[in-house]
């Protein structure tokens, strides 16, 4: 197991080849992904509450509506690496 | 009956519950409706969205008090079974580990009823429909003519072994009491709080056993106030931190001593008035009294710590059901007639 390790790293690392693993333009998009998959996950729970509180008392729909939407901030963030790159 | 898989869903049940317990009435409310007649009580539960549906739908076939008693119930009735409808994945076994009580309530009653002979509109009067039963098997229970038959309808639910268990003892003494201890045992054991671990839990799980506790307690403190010969581990309860079976049996004949251990508990800096005033007034209802409160301010602070566990929950069902005992209180004693402050020193209230 530990005589490949030497191996592995060298191909991790990329040894002799100047291109880096991941391509620039590919890991904008894996973090634009990834912002998007912990969006998604926190309005999970806050999407399940509005829900519920909107069916106890319907005036508080734009209120739940404003509170589900907020962690979609997080992937309009993660877009500003999209131009970065 | 809803859905027993899937992951939890606190998120949904807690925003739907605190939405209704900021609905419930306040300390305010108790003081204007102890101050009404049994009419203006229900009309002014009629402008609670709580109990508007309810006392609409029975005004045209009660009024007074056996109104507001009937609408209490419903109320109850429907708001539990809502909550059981909403739980999914483990919170439901959380929620339901507590509503059980009803089904044991209701499972004592029919029993009740077939060996009083009592007819089926006033047995399915007494019934509370907040449990895990439906409303399918409660028409069977109460369609029932025998003990018997009881015991063979319930022999697939929680109660079915214990009472499985206690029928050769019904059948050769003929008294209720084995069937019906061994439904409350079955009741307290499925609360027993082993499988609650984790963090979030033991809270809920401090709570339960303090309900262990206290029932302990009151029913050595009952038992020992009778003066009658019944050894009180034969009503012992498992699963509380404070007693013990065979500790139990000596301090019943010792209230003095059984007093020093509660006082001596964690539960000693809530309840130290109450045990002072049991000391003097040697009053049992006072102190029922005040273990209830304590147990009120248990819920009242449960959920504040761990706000997406099953605590928010079983404080809300905590705090609607002394609201209801305490409506239910103020319409019996403006019926028998006692003064507004008479009544208001009958109610638990934080």
């Amino acid at each position: 197991m530990l005589e490949i390790a030497p191996e592995l790293a060298n191909v991790v690392l990329q040894e002799g080849s100047n291109a880096p693993a991941i391509p620039s333009a590919s890991a904008a998009a894996l973090a634009v992904g990834l912002a998007a998959f912990g969006a998604g996950y926190a309005e999970r729970g806050i999407g399940s509450a509005a829900v519920g509180a909107v069916a106890e008392d319907e005036d508080l729909f734009v209120t739940g509506l404003i509170f589900t939407v907020l962690p979609e901030t997080l992937v309009i963030l993660a877009l500003v690496t999209i131009f970065l790159v | 009956m809803s859905s027993h898989g899937g992951t939890s869903n606190p998120e949904y049940v807690n925003a739907r519950v605190r939405s209704r317990r900021a609905a419930l009435f306040e300390e305010d409310d108790y003081r204007k409706l102890a101050r009404m007649s049994p009419a203006e009580i229900a009309r002014f539960m009629e402008e609670s969205p709580a109990y508007e549906e309810q006392i609409n739908a029975l005004g045209s076939r009660f009024s007074g008090v056996d109104l507001i008693e009937y609408a209490l119930n419903a109320s109850l009735a429907e708001d539990f079974e809502d909550i059981l409808s909403w739980c999914e994945g483990a919170l439901y076994g959380h929620v339901a580990r507590y509503l059980r009580k009803f089904d044991a309530w209701n499972v004592k009653t029919v029993l009740r009823g077939v060996y009083a002979d009592t007819d089926r509109e006033a047995v399915s009067d007494d019934l509370i429909r907040a449990g895990e039963f439906d409303d399918r098997l409660l028409e069977r229970l109460l369609d029932a003519d025998s003990i018997e038959e009881i015991v063979e309808l319930l022999s697939g639910t929680v109660f079915g072994r214990a009472l499985g268990d206690a029928l050769d003892d019904y059948e050769s003494t003929g008294v209720l009491v084995p069937l019906e201890n061994a439904v409350d045992r079955a009741y307290y054991k499925l609360l027993r709080t082993d499988d609650l671990t984790g963090e979030a839990l033991s809270e809920y799980r401090e709570f339960l056993e303090a309900e262990i506790d206290f029932r302990n307690a009151i029913n050595t403190l009952r038992l020992a106030r009778s003066g009658a010969d019944i050894d009180p581990s034969e009503y012992f309860i498992e699963g509380g931190v404070l007693f013990s079976a065979a500790g139990l049996r000596q301090l019943a004949s010792n209230t003095d001593e059984l007093i020093q251990r509660i006082r001596e508990s964690r539960y000693g800096e809530e309840l130290s008035e109450a045990l002072t005033e049991l000391e003097a007034a040697e009053s049992l209802i006072g102190f029922e009294r005040a273990l209830e409160v304590a147990l009120l301010e248990y819920a009242d602070s449960l959920g504040l710590v761990h706000p997406l566990s099953v605590t928010p929950v079983v404080s809300y069902v905590l705090t609607k059901e002394r609201e209801v005992d305490n409506i239910r209180a103020i319409a019996r004693g403006k019926e028998a007639g006692l003064g507004p402050e008479e009544i208001e020193s009958e109610l638990v209230v934080l």
